[in-house]
């Protein structure tokens, strides 16, 4: 079986101390900045000494979906049931084209333990809320996807509160 | 013998195939057929929808398109686009030659006379076509089975209702086999006509048609074969089957939507009413008379989807030159690996038979608790992985032989997946399951 590749598989293998000593607020920073050509891994004081390999720390795949204003994508009704609510939003904006939207990381840091009912996947790049039936998926991305809301209102609220639970982790 | 032959040509040109005669005779020697070898990377030059690093799993909804195809297609719009059968004029003759030749190609796939070749939209149109055509009626009883899918299920539910002909359901075990038993008790000699499929498109097993259809000829009855997941991937031969009718998509098989065919048995053509009538359809019309014609251009009204069927022609022609034999082979080599790569998977329950041998290259399944639609977004966002969540259009099967309310997601595997497809596939849906589930 393959590797899934990853941002987050080379996070693993990173010091992950976020000392700050390379001029970031954190490992996670420092390697999303070296990925989009603006650091290089010698800032970091551990990297050298610890004989780490450049070469490991591959390119992750590019956020796509980023070339868009925020917007709501659609509003319809459930696939498996008609009276049910499924919302799809956009946040990300060209602001985020660098890094994407959220930063799982950062939130599987904020969540992880605390919150049973959020899921988190940094090494897919998802966040997966789910509460009496009704799920909130959000994406590294941007995107947001609201299923099985009881209407439009409800859909909205949930939307809402995802953000503000994941507020923290906004690149 | 130390001889490999190669006979690779211009994907444009039709002509890709791969033979390894060192391959084929040790084969032949051992008598053995049917493990012979397809180019998938080379078949995988034809897709342009492929170019993009995309990984389609969902075959089994519809296939792509190849360019030897599409090229096909836009041949007709640009060459000699014209109605069929009607001018006499060059462009018209080519278009109606071109048509026909579709019709062999067709026929050639499941071993029909192109004379008993319908050319329709897709498989529901044949289903309806029959259903409404063979006159059932009170006293009437059909049999078909808890695996169809709608297009073949709710139009034999209609049918009932219309005719007050009985409905019989067969019903199938957890892993979707049935019994031939109950289709010994459930066929009797005032059933019309039993209705099956050869493949499940939701649980990939697939049902003794053969058997089946030797019952409920001892009975008098007709036969139906609903081919949309088996001409696609096997070699489909009505004679051998002895089916009375067999209906199929061309979009499931390479070739572009809107086109499908209904092989109908000679001797039947003639007592089938037609679906519709109009043109093409007609010998003689008068003020107070219509006389329709004989054979397959009696269902045939209207102007057909002629730049479809020809295309649907030369997808027929793709796969017999790629040799049905060769697919069949490469999808259960395919389906060994993920049918193996998912029982690895925790939290993963996989639907239909356990034994890959028994099964077409078609896997629902679902993992822990999680929303197949959820999952199918997942795979997609994370890894590009294209695979069909929800009922799969058959709901029967959902309720009563797997029972997962929510429905599945749903893989399947064609010509053009390759190991790595399945490897990226598998991994990805590894991890989801370790943080998601
Ligand atoms: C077994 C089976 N029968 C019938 C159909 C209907 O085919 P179409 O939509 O081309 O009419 C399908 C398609 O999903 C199928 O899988
Ligand atoms: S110096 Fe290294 S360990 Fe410290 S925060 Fe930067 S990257 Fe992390």
């Amino acid at each position: 079986m393959i590797n899934i590749k990853s941002f987050y598989d080379n996070y693993l293998n990173f010091p992950k101390t976020d000392c700050g000593y390379c001029g970031c607020t954190s490992c996670v920073a420092l390697l999303r900045r070296h990925y989009a050509g603006e650091a290089s891994l010698s800032d970091c004081i551990y990297f050298e000494a610890r004989g780490y390999c450049k070469e490991d720390f591959v390119s992750p795949k590019h956020f796509t979906n980023t070339k868009t204003e925020p917007s709501v994508s659609y509003v319809s009704p459930c696939p498996s049931d008609a009276e049910r609510v499924t919302v799809e939003v956009n946040l990300a904006s060209d602001l985020h084209s660098k890094y994407g939207y959220f930063d799982m990381i950062s939130a599987e840091k904020l969540f992880g333990q605390s919150l049973p009912e959020m899921k988190i996947a940094p090494s897919l790049g998802l966040a997966r809320l789910e509460s009496d039936g009704e799920a909130v998926m959000g994406f590294a991305e941007g995107r947001i996807l609201i299923r099985r809301a009881l209407n439009e209102n409800d859909a909205f609220w949930q939307l809402s509160r995802f953000i503000r639970w994941l507020w923290g982790a906004v690149n | 013998m130390d001889i490999n032959v190669a006979k690779q040509g211009n994907a444009n040109k039709n002509t890709l195939f791969t033979i390894d005669l060192n391959r084929k005779c040790s084969l032949f020697l051992s008598l053995k057929i049917g493990d012979w070898m397809l180019d998938v990377e080379l078949v995988r030059k034809d897709f342009p929808f492929l170019k993009q690093g995309r990984i389609y799993l969902d075959s089994t909804a519809t296939s792509l398109t190849p360019e030897p195809v599409l090229n096909k297609m836009l041949e007709y719009y640009r060459e000699y686009r014209a109605n069929v059968g009607r001018g006499i004029y060059k462009a018209s003759q080519i278009a109606t030659e071109e048509f026909e030749k579709a019709r062999n190609e067709v026929s050639r796939l499941i071993n029909a006379k192109p004379e008993e070749m319908v050319l329709l939209r897709n498989t529901s149109e044949g289903i309806n076509l029959v259903a409404s055509g063979i006159k059932l009626k009170k006293g009437d009883k059909i049999v078909t089975t808890t695996l169809e899918h709608h297009s073949d299920f709710i139009v034999w539910q209609r049918a009932s209702k219309r005719s007050g002909a009985a409905l019989k359901v067969v019903g199938a075990d957890s892993e979707g086999f049935m019994n031939l038993a109950d289709f010994e008790k459930a066929i009797d000699d005032s059933t019309k006509i039993v209705a099956v499929s050869q493949v499940s498109n939701v649980l990939g097993v697939k049902p003794p048609v053969k058997e089946i259809a030797k019952i409920a000829h001892e009975h008098g009855a007709l036969v139906l074969i609903d081919g949309a997941q088996s001409v696609p991937h096997s070699k489909v031969d009505v004679k051998a089957i002895g089916c009375d009718f067999l209906a199929f998509s061309g979009h499931k098989m390479c070739g572009p939507t809107g086109a499908g065919g209904l092989y109908m048995r000679e001797l039947l053509l003639e007592e089938v009413e037609p679906l519709c009538i109009g043109g093409g359809t007609i010998e003689d019309v008068g003020l107070d008379y219509y006389r329709l014609k004989k054979g397959a251009a009696k269902f045939e009204a209207g102007t057909p989807a002629i730049a479809e069927v020809i295309g649907m022609g030369a997808a027929a022609s793709y796969l017999m030159k790629l040799g049905m034999l060769e697919i069949e082979s490469h999808e259960q080599k395919l389906t060994k690996r993920v049918v193996k790569g998912l029982e690895e998977i925790p939290n993963l329950t996989l639907y239909g038979p356990k034994e890959p041998a028994k099964r077409a290259g078609i896997f629902s399944f679902n993992v822990g608790r999680l929303h197949p639609h959820d999952l199918a977004m997942t795979l997609d966002v994370t890894a590009g992985v294209m695979v069909r969540s929800g009922h799969h259009c058959a709901l029967p099967v959902i309720k009563e032989v797997i029972k997962a309310p929510n429905g599945t997601v749903r893989a399947s595997v064609y010509i053009y997946n390759n190991n790595q497809d399945i490897d990226t596939f598998l991994a990805t849906l590894e991890e989801i399951s370790r943080t998601m589930a």
